[in-house]
């Protein structure tokens, strides 16, 4: 990790609770049930890779100079990922414009959907526009294939990224 | 050989003094010493003959060291150390009193004497233990031993052992001789002390040195001592696998504590190590040194503590604000709080205005609120932790911390400019309350006034604006919560007006969902000190949201409110009044409900399905809330019997009257459950006389269907209308009200005589009914549970009844075909029941009747069911249980396991007859999910295969049931030692194959084949699975894209495992 602390005491905003997927809301069932008696298992309704689960695979991706999530430094949220047919679009919000480890941030964010979403979807990964002062060069090298490929290739970057990916798995909750 | 020795010693002993000398010549010169030293390591046995013959006053030592007198002089130094050993051996052995005042002196110098001689050492050693545990020994003796100083750097470990014990014994019987010896003996000690590396004498020197730093006058050694303790401070010593003498970091880190902290004259020269240990350590050596200073600091004393506070805070201050770890900073945290309560607690009578509070509470407590003018930055969480951590110090500086930091949030919350920061401000001030709650809580015997008292109307004010706020409610309200469980703090008025404002709060509607949870936090929390607050404004306004009709059916979010009121209710409600009041009102509305027509069935027009759901959350409602006071033994449940129960009989029987005509709400199966559900709770906390009592007119309804007795309601019934539960003409929805009955009998005490006439007979006719007559599930299966609860308590007046079924119930029902498939499931089913009831009190027939099952295993039509029935005998259910006052003997599963796995396992393995072989493999799936897994887990190498094959039967069922064994098997699993390793090909390859949804279309199938895929990694070596890490990797892309999301969720975190499969990492863990 780099010496310099782009922004030692970053703003920490409190999880929202979340409300719940909406179409869970509105497919809630007549009846209350113990959740462990809930045996839809043969419902054949396919459920569609939406906002929130794009959403749930990034939100506890560690940021690198903090002990904190992304999602608690709301670096990224929910409304920022849009979902289409094949393509996702995530956006992000660096705490500071000077922010050096915005690409850092945005090649987890990539890394961890090129292992968690199906082959089909191109994955687009921009900052929040006007939050960052080199956005242009920022969005170009996290969008360049042979780039990312590269940064890869690079054992010690990895092991970063990695370290940040290692509390993914929460998706807002405790592991 | 070893048989011999003892009575050649004995010989050698009885002869003359001359012989006596020959003989241990003959001993010391024989491979029979060899075999005395190797008993000597062991300890010799306490008949030893040479011991013997001391104790009887046949021989003694003189006599002993007379015979020995050439080996103990000579100048052959093998000779000589076999003599001292030998001589050490007995006077190790020989009880104390034969060790007189003479014998004592003569062998201690003697025993010294023999300390310069390298080869006699060690035996000397053994020796002086035994005499150092010798009271009679004289302080000039004593002086001898301590004098002898043994080169500590040239002997090995053990025998430096030797010399710590003598030191230790001897400070156990003669510290005054030790203590008389001052100086003298110090330096000696310090001399041997020093340099010492093995942790098992170690230990031995830690146990010593805190005696002399506590009881000995250490004025001139304290620089000596501290140099030979705090040189191995902190410990890192890591015990060597299969460390014999077991000694654990742990171990020596505590005793080294004890002796860091036995004296406050180290304070001066602790403190800089500590400092420098704390921050540059690694994070084991930071914990260890937190703790040591937070158990040496009162020790140190108060002066020290305020001496070296600047110095302590900055490097506390470092591990709190910038913590490697959170358990670091806890450590950090818990030190500050000593190092606060040590410089003030002896103050705090002079303590009289917060003016007086000077120094590192004060310089502290402003360097946190400096921060905290920032309150959502990410230091402010640390900064009021400090100041949390202050609350539980001492009362005065807790109070000068409230009025400081209290004003301070107070005025940000209303400061216009930090408006986006009140979130965060409300989240600050409540963790504030919340820890000075606590702190009083910790030491209820302080009878002092919260420290929040001149606050309190504030920090309401800020709250209750706070909770009106959607961006600060959930932190407002737990504030409030805070608030309310202080002792003393609160007025009952002001208890009042902070249920008006979370009453308020729910009025407003909309979006209090969010928040739902913490205003029930809240109002739980004033139930419990003020319950008529709201019985008197909350539950009226409850009450009110709860519509007389049922929303329709795609008002979702008017039903998602209902719920949300009646699960607010249900937590409200639990104490006795309260519980009193919901009852009534609930009953009444569930009548409305269900009678919207006044004694009629339903319109066609009407929807019946959510009047029927929103009656079943009613009914979840009540039976939630029983089960919860049932578990905190309230008393008042059993008074409902004569309330509720009747109610809810009322209701159910008059539908069922009703529904000859048409439609009722209350005759739907799931809501008669819940309703039997409530029944059993309360007659469960019945006694066995009040029980007897009730049983009477429950006999009646079943014997005649007379109901009069048990219901009673809104509902008129006319009291010559009888229910006909068991004739074949009867509607659906009578014979379902059979399910109530079975509720209410299940749980009656074997004292409690049911009036059925022939219970013989009565039983038999249920079992007949259930074949031919009952129509559903629901009737079927209370049938069986009724048969099973009645056979458990009464089996010795039912041998006749068993006899039958064994002789004639089972060739005629069930393994013979003449009865169509379905009714020879049923068959099945009843034999399931009434081997439960027999199985849970250890009854001797139980085992028969499983045995029969084997039977039938290769029925083409049944077989698979009688395998299935072998995993739900012993299945744990609602019927058979202690709650139900049934016979349940201690580890009836564990029995059952162990006479039928190994049957099983047997049909299992034998591949002559195909079909019984593979319903035993579904017996195996089904047995093993239902026992626990120390009955199996000792099969588990040869279930292993087995179970492998189960997964390859078509029933998604049975592999749901293979995978969930392997999961369940997989916990006690390391890479190590690892049963399934051999399979791993097989394993990953089956996973794989059940995680498609082309390949398997049970979702759960799927969750569980990925969940176990994704712990593969952990359990089996990264040599093994490593060639198959593409292959998975691969397979599960496609899986990513899953039409079910509870699937996805599974496939990305076993991808992310494979992932980080590396070499390596799994060996660490």
């Amino acid at each position: 990790m780099p010496a310099e602390i782009f922004n030692p005491n970053p703003v920490i905003f409190s999880a929202p609770k979340s409300a719940g997927r909406l179409s869970d809301l509105s497919a809630h069932s007549l009846w209350v049930n113990d959740p462990s008696l809930s045996e839809d298992d043969e419902a054949d309704e396919t459920e569609p890779i939406d906002q929130d689960e794009i959403y749930d695979l990034i939100r506890s991706i560690y940021d690198p100079e903090h002990p904190n999530t992304l999602e608690e430094l709301r670096v990224v949220s929910a409304p920022q990922v849009t979902v289409g047919t094949n393509r996702i679009t995530v956006e992000f919000t660096p705490t500071v414009p000077h922010c050096g480890m915005s690409t850092l941030i945005g090649l987890c964010i990539r890394v961890r959907l090129l292992r968690s979403l199906p082959e089909r979807f191109k994955v687009d990964i921009f900052l929040k526009p006007g939050s960052h002062q080199s956005e242009n060069a920022v969005n170009k090298q996290l969008n360049d294939k042979e780039r990312v490929a590269a940064a890869l290739e690079n054992p010690t970057l990895l092991d970063t990224v990695e370290q940040c990916l290692a509390n993914a798995g929460a998706r807002g909750g405790h592991l | 050989m070893g048989q011999a020795e003892p009575l050649l010693v004995q010989q050698v002993l009885r002869r003359t003094d001359q012989s006596l000398k020959k003989g241990l010549e003959e001993i010391l010169g024989t491979e029979a010493w060899t075999q005395l030293r190797g008993w000597s390591k062991l300890g010799w046995p306490q008949n030893n003959p040479i011991v013997v013959e001391i104790s009887e006053d046949r021989g003694s030592l003189l006599t002993v060291v007379k015979a020995l007198g050439y080996y103990l002089t000579s100048e052959d130094g093998d000779l000589l150390e076999k003599g001292v050993e030998l001589l050490s051996l007995i006077v190790a052995r020989v009880p104390q009193e034969k060790l007189n005042r003479q014998s004592a002196r003569v062998l201690s110098g003697f025993f010294c004497g023999k300390l310069e001689d390298s080869a006699t050492l060690k035996p000397a050693l053994g020796g002086l233990v035994t005499l150092a545990q010798i009271p009679t020994l004289s302080p000039a003796e004593v002086g001898t031993i301590v004098d002898r100083h043994v080169k500590m750097k040239a002997i090995v470990q053990g025998v430096r052992f030797e010399v710590f014990s003598i030191i230790d014994s001897l400070m156990a019987f003669h510290r005054d001789v030790l203590k008389s010896m001052g100086k003298h003996f110090l330096d000696g000690y310090i001399g041997l002390a020093e340099g010492e590396k093995d942790p098992r004498n170690l230990m031995v020197a830690f146990a010593i040195a805190r005696v002399i730093l506590i009881e000995f006058d250490i004025t001139l050694h304290v620089e000596s001592m501290f140099n030979i303790l705090f040189c191995y401070f902190p410990i890192t010593f890591r015990p060597p696998p299969n460390d014999r003498y077991g000694i654990s970091t742990e171990d020596l880190r505590l005793s080294l504590r004890r002796c860091l902290n036995a004296t406050p004259s180290f304070g001066p020269l602790a403190i800089p190590v500590f400092l420098e240990k704390v921050s540059v350590g690694s994070r084991t050596t930071k914990k260890d040194t937190l703790q040591s200073l937070a158990s040496c600091l009162p020790v140190y004393g108060p002066a020290l503590a305020r001496v070296s506070a600047r110095k302590l805070w900055n490097a506390l201050k470092l591990e709190i604000f910038q913590p490697v770890d959170p358990e670091t900073e806890e450590e950090a945290l818990k030190t500050m709080q000593i190092l606060v309560k040590i410089i003030y607690a002896d103050e705090e009578a002079a303590m009289e205005s917060n003016d007086d509070i000077q120094g590192l509470a004060r310089d502290a407590c402003e360097e946190c609120i400096q921060i905290l003018k920032e309150p959502e930055k990410s230091q402010a969480k640390p900064a009021i932790k400090i100041l949390c951590t202050f609350m539980s110090t001492t009362p005065s500086v807790s109070r000068y911390t409230i009025s400081q930091a209290v004003p301070h949030l107070v005025r940000l919350f209303h400061d216009p400019d930090e408006i986006s920061a009140r979130a965060p401000t409300t989240f600050l001030l409540s963790e504030l309350i919340a820890s000075a709650r606590d702190a009083m809580d910790k030491e209820p015997s302080l009878k002092v006034d919260p420290p929040l008292l001149p606050f309190k109307d504030e920090v309401i004010g800020v709250l209750t604006t706070g909770a009106s706020l959607p961006a600060t409610r959930t932190f407002a309200l737990s504030g409030l919560k805070a608030l309310v469980s202080t002792k003393g703090l609160l007025s009952d008025e002001e208890l009042g007006f902070i249920v008006h404002n979370a009453d308020q709060i729910i009025e407003k509607g909309a979006d209090y969902g969010d928040s739902s949870e913490a205003i029930l936090d809240l109002l739980v929390a004033v139930g419990a000190r003020a319950p008529h607050h709201l019985a008197e404004q909350t539950l009226p306004l409850l009450f009110g949201y709860l519509p007389d009709k049922a929303p329709l059916r795609d008002a979702a979010a008017e039903r998602e409110k209902c719920w949300l009121t009646l699960s607010t209710l249900r937590s409200l409600c639990l104490l006795p009044d309260l519980f009193e009041n919901m009852v009534i009102r609930l009953i009444t509305k569930l009548d409305l409900i269900s009678f919207p027509y006044a004694a009629k069935p339903l319109a066609l027009s009407d929807d019946p399905e959510p009047s029927a759901a929103y009656a079943h959350m009613i009914l979840k409602t009540l039976a939630q809330c029983l089960a919860t006071k049932v578990n905190k033994k309230h008393a008042d449940v059993s008074k409902y019997i004569d309330r509720l129960v009747p109610s809810l009989f009322n209701i159910f029987v008059a539908s069922a009257f009703i529904s000859d005509e048409g439609e009722m709400i209350a005759t739907d199966p799931r809501l008669i459950q819940v309703a039997g559900e409530i029944i059993t709770l309360v007659v469960q906390s019945l006694s066995p006389q009040r029980q007897q009592a009730y049983s009477v007119g429950l006999g009646k309804a079943l014997r005649s269907g007379d109901v009069a007795d048990i219901a009673s309601g809104f509902q008129k019934i006319a009291s010559t209308r009888k229910l006909s539960l068991f004739e074949d003409t009867s509607s659906s929805a009578q014979k379902n009200i059979l399910s109530l009955l079975t509720a209410a009998v299940i749980p009656l005490d074997k004292e409690v005589r049911l009036s059925l006439g022939d219970i013989d007979k009565f039983l038999d006719s249920l079992l007949t009914w259930v074949l031919e007559i009952a129509d559903t599930d629901l009737q079927r299966i209370s049938a069986l549970r009724m048969i099973a609860s009645i056979l458990n308590k009464h089996v010795d007046e039912l041998t006749s009844f068993l006899k039958n079924k064994l002789d004639v119930y089972w060739s005629e029902r069930v393994s013979g075909r003449t009865l169509a498939t379905i009714q020879r499931i049923w068959a099945i089913k009843s034999w399931t029941w009434i081997t439960k009831g027999l199985l849970v009190r250890k009854h001797p027939l139980a085992m028969t009747f499983v045995e029969r099952l084997y039977g039938i295993f290769d029925d083409e039509s049944v077989g698979w069911e009688a395998a299935k029935a072998i995993g739900e005998i012993p299945s744990t259910d609602v019927v058979l249980t202690k709650a139900n006052r049934a016979e349940v003997k201690i580890l009836f599963v564990q029995k059952y396991a162990g006479s039928v796995l190994p049957e099983i396992l047997a049909f299992a393995k034998d591949s002559s007859n195909p079909a019984k072989q593979t319903a035993s493999l579904v017996a195996l799936t089904s047995l093993i999910k239902s026992i626990p897994r120390a009955a199996y887990a000792h099969e588990m190498p040869s279930l292993i295969p087995l179970l492998l094959r189960g997964l390859d039967l078509p029933d998604a069922e049975i592999r749901g049931n293979v995978i969930d064994t392997f999961l369940a098997a997989a916990e006690g699993e390391s890479p190590e030692k690892s049963l399934v390793s051999e399979h791993s090909v097989t394993l990953v390859n089956a996973m794989l194959r059940n995680s498609k949804v082309g390949d398997m279309t049970s979702t759960r199938v799927r969750t569980s084949a990925l969940r176990y895929l994704g712990i593969l990694p952990s359990i089996v070596r990264y040599d093994v699975l490593h060639p198959y890490k593409s292959t998975v990797l691969r397979e599960l892309a496609d899986v990513l894209d899953d039409p079910k999301r509870s699937v996805r969720k599974e496939a990305v975190d076993a991808r992310t495992n494979w992932y980080d499969f590396t070499y390596g990492r799994n060996n660490e863990c």
